[in-house]
């Protein structure tokens, strides 16, 4: 298994060195440096620093900044780990190594591993790079707990992939990614509390926040770093983040099982 | 100018056919605009808001949602564009590109044939959203009757001219997402659809006069909200012809350079 994800690991870095040298790397990082500035702008020109009564209160911390940001970077990371993981199988369909891929007797579960380490090695860097830009623009880091704001992290990581699997069945169902992928990725940035908290929404569009998982990662991870929270503190986030993962990783895997039975009677059949 | 007429037609209706193949798009043109905006509506949730507060140097209050909504509605026009010159790289990838390049078709008509398909079908689904958005809205100020057919004119006008710039940039390589990257959110932050571009540092100024949408949203909103005579508008519309014109001549220079770029590579398919 570890050698399939090695290879495939070796092969989608020289495949993004070499023929998509800086598409989406430089875009997720531009974006989550979209929402820094956004919000930098909003903040200091446009509301003079003045924020409403209930932020705080609803936010456990009067640092709209810090809020803005990590949001915007947690969010490049969500947008980042599920397009990647979910695109894999589309993206060999379309490169037409899709019928090696699923001929060749090696593990497909060694596959999305190397798939998803290649990814944690991409997310790190531009999450990094975007935490930095924020930086620059007024986030504080001086309160954080490191270790389980990286826990938050990796945890996060699984939650996604778990998503992303269901996603990626979908589109292999369309035979799409662009429309697919970009309405759960508009509905999440509404949903789940990424530059606003979620109980400014009317009521009936909260429950909405409830089934993707960027929203408890998201309030876990902004109480780590802002508040110095330790892991015990954010465990029903975290638990809130397993069930879901749960629930996405066995319907992703019935679904790209089916789907790739779909798949070799439809294109290879 | 018939044959110009015959090619802008046929490539409006090649691009329409490619991207219309499927009911999906709909989503694209109505669902998403409307997520963002009300996304964008609520971002501001977290200010202190009121007749007090620091937003009113730049916008009253009461006028927030329409300044946004016709922010979105200039940045729709124009993403549209984005979209239709993104597609260029498909051209590329589907091996067409070539053929294109090795008719006789006029150059010029092709790019603009482009960013007109996708415009007609884009915007009007969003001016249904509009329209219908701005009976709910209050705060309109109109300059006369003739406003509204106005600032349509002047986005599509502009919106075609910035799009033919696009398709160019994009002839340049196959792998464009990043150009679209670069190009397609700055146009958010920067040209004034959500925030008012008065507001901005001096650095930021700078950056938001590259886009033509500025000067157009500018407009848009002299002739919606303020209610401002022609006289008054006389200056932004310059500004704004000034700039369409420099687009439309790095355009033309730009497509020579592209074709001849190719034609010593001998590379329209690959990278």
């Amino acid at each position: 298994m570890f050698h399939v994800a090695k290879a495939t690991f070796i092969r989608n870095t020289r495949v993004m060195i070499r023929a998509y040298p800086w598409s989406f790397v430089i875009g997720h990082i531009f974006s989550g440096v979209y929402t820094v500035l956004f919000a930098f702008f909003a903040y200091h020109y446009v509301f003079a620093g003045q924020l409403d009564e209930n932020f705080a209160h609803l936010t456990g911390s009067s640092d709209y900044l810090s809020y803005a940001i990590l949001g915007g970077a947690f969010y490049a990371f969500a947008v980042s780990t599920l397009m990647n993981v979910s695109r894999s199988l589309i993206t060999e369909l379309r490169e037409g190594t899709l019928e090696a891929v699923l001929l060749t007797p090696s593990l497909r579960r060694g596959y999305f591993l190397g798939n998803v380490a290649q990814q944690l090695m991409r997310t790190l860097f531009e999450f990094s790079v975007i935490v930095l830009v924020g930086a620059l623009f007024g986030l504080t880091l001086s309160h954080t707990n490191v270790w389980s704001a990286v826990l938050v992290w990796i945890l996060s990581t699984g939650a996604f992939f778990c998503q992303a699997l269901v996603l990626g069945s979908l589109m292999l169902w369309f035979r799409d990614t662009y429309i697919t992928q970009n309405t759960l990725f508009a509905v999440m940035a509404f949903v789940s509390g990424v530059t606003f908290p979620i109980p400014y929404l009317p009521e009936w569009v909260q429950p909405l926040g409830l089934i993707m998982p960027l929203a408890p990662a998201l309030d876990a991870f902004r109480q780590c770093v802002i508040q110095g929270a330790p892991l015990h503190a954010v465990s029903p986030q975290l638990f809130h983040m397993a069930a879901l993962s749960l629930i996405y990783l066995v319907i992703g895997v019935w679904g790209i099982r089916r789907m790739e039975k779909r798949v070799m009677e439809s294109i290879f059949g | 100018m018939k044959q110009l007429g015959s090619l802008l037609l046929a490539e409006i209706i090649k691009e329409h056919r490619h991207s219309f193949h499927s009911k999906m798009i709909y989503f694209s043109l109505l669902v998403w605009p409307v997520i963002n905006f009300v996304t964008a509506y609520y971002s501001f949730a977290p200010f202190r808001m009121g007749a007090d507060s620091p937003l009113a140097r730049f916008i009253s209050y009461e006028q927030l949602p329409l300044f946004l909504l016709t922010g979105y509605l200039g940045y729709i026009f124009y993403w549209c564009l984005v979209q239709s010159s993104w597609q260029m790289s498909f051209e590329r990838q589907a091996g067409t590109m070539e053929m294109i390049f090795i008719s006789p078709v006029n150059r010029l008509a092709f790019l603009y044939g482009r960013s007109l398909s996708s415009l007609i079908e884009g915007v009007w689904l969003f001016f249904c959203f509009v329209l219908l958005a701005l009976f709910f809205v209050d705060g309109i100020q109109l300059s006369g009757w003739w406003a509204p057919p106005l600032a349509f004119l002047i986005l599509l006008v502009s919106a075609i001219v910035w799009g033919g710039f696009l398709c160019v940039l994009f002839l340049f390589s196959r792998d464009s997402s990043f150009l679209y990257t670069v190009l397609d959110e700055p146009m958010l932050i920067f040209s004034g659809v959500r925030l008012p571009p008065m507001a901005f540092p001096v650095w930021a100024k700078v950056i938001s006069f590259c886009f033509p949408l500025t000067y157009a949203l500018q407009l848009i909103r002299e002739l919606l909200m303020e209610g401002a005579s022609l006289q008054t508008m006389l200056p932004s519309m310059g500004l704004l012809a000034a700039v369409l014109l420099v687009l439309v001549t790095a355009t033309v220079v730009l497509l020579k350079q592209a074709e001849k770029h190719m034609k010593k590579t001998g590379n329209m398919v690959m990278y």
